[in-house]
């Protein structure tokens, strides 16, 4: 019961996330406003591994680089996102992020690229992408 | 809308390749120090993408007080998909927050708070919910075919136990 309430509001907060950064880009530009939510989150998170004592850092150099560096992506993440959603509100932006993100990780998953276990992928799957693209279908008809 | 549909579907790739790279930061590295790092980055890029296409006229700006407040909300997404995915397991957490995230998202378009246009309820966009919802449920929950990882076969006997 308790990972459902956490994984709800992990939704809730992801989708406030999009939201809230649409206003601030509003108020000051897109650019602005990543830099911001960025800088900012970043303070925070700090702060919580100095809080927490937390040395793991220490094993970054084990980490290859292409992957230590994937937060950059969330530079063209921010912007298609803040974009999106002022041109087509929140839940069109959203419904094809997921489209996306899915899709994306059949085709890593199946190829068993970037280090991820190679998996098939099964109809279940290919069922799960076809409704949730008729979805956005239904929601823009 | 030809350009935001372009710009959500690349989005969503990155959002995929982000999570992918950063799990295999995790592998080594804390959730806290990974989130830091990806934050770190992230500023990084974006102020750099700033800079190159509108100079310093970037740092003009006049922020409202709650602006400097709003990384707090990633650090909440980080802390609670985290709890969840350790509580539910990653494909039982990820479907409910994909399930969570589209209907905050239509409840938001509804309401059209913070200066969002509003876009009016229709029974329209509540079947889409219930289509993209139930997708996303099939797509993590639905079963998967042989064979299978050592670590994706431990979830599957997590779940019968």
């Amino acid at each position: 019961m308790k990972g459902i309430l956490f994984a709800l509001a992990g939704g809730f907060f992801l989708t406030f996330q999009s939201v809230a950064n649409a206003a601030i880009s509003n108020g000051i530009g897109t650019w602005q406003a990543a830099t911001m939510t960025q800088f900012t989150g970043f303070v925070l998170a700090l702060a919580i591994v100095l809080a927490l004592k937390d040395r793991s850092y220490r094993n970054l150099p084990q980490v290859p680089p292409l992957y230590a560096s994937g937060g950059m992506l969330a530079a063209i993440v921010l912007f298609s996102n803040m974009t999106a959603v002022h041109r087509m509100g929140v839940t069109l932006t959203i419904g094809l992020f997921l489209i996306a993100q899915l899709i994306t990780a059949v085709v890593i998953d199946t190829k068993g690229w970037l280090d991820m276990p190679k998996k098939n992928i099964g109809r279940s799957q290919i069922l799960g992408v076809a409704l949730m693209i008729a979805g956005v279908i239904v929601l823009k008809w | 809308m030809a350009i935001g549909i372009l710009l959500a579907l690349l989005g969503g790739t990155f959002v995929c390749l982000q999570n992918i790279f950063n799990a295999n930061v995790k592998k080594k590295v804390s959730v806290w120090a990974t989130t830091a790092l990806v934050l770190l980055l992230g500023f990084a890029a974006s102020l750099a993408a700033g800079l190159a296409f509108e100079g310093t006229a970037l740092f003009k700006f006049q922020a409202e007080p709650w602006f400097w407040f709003s990384g707090i909300i990633g650090v909440g997404v980080v802390a609670c998909v985290t709890q969840g995915v350790q509580n539910l397991g990653p494909s039982a957490a990820i479907s409910l927050v994909m399930v969570s995230q589209i209907f905050f998202g239509l409840m938001w378009d509804t309401l059209g708070w913070f200066g969002l246009e509003q876009v009016p309820f229709t029974w329209q966009s509540l079947a889409a919910l219930v289509l993209i919802g139930s997708g996303a449920l099939l797509f993590q929950l639905g079963p998967k075919p042989e064979p299978m990882s050592a670590d994706s076969s431990e979830r599957v006997q997590a779940n019968r136990a």
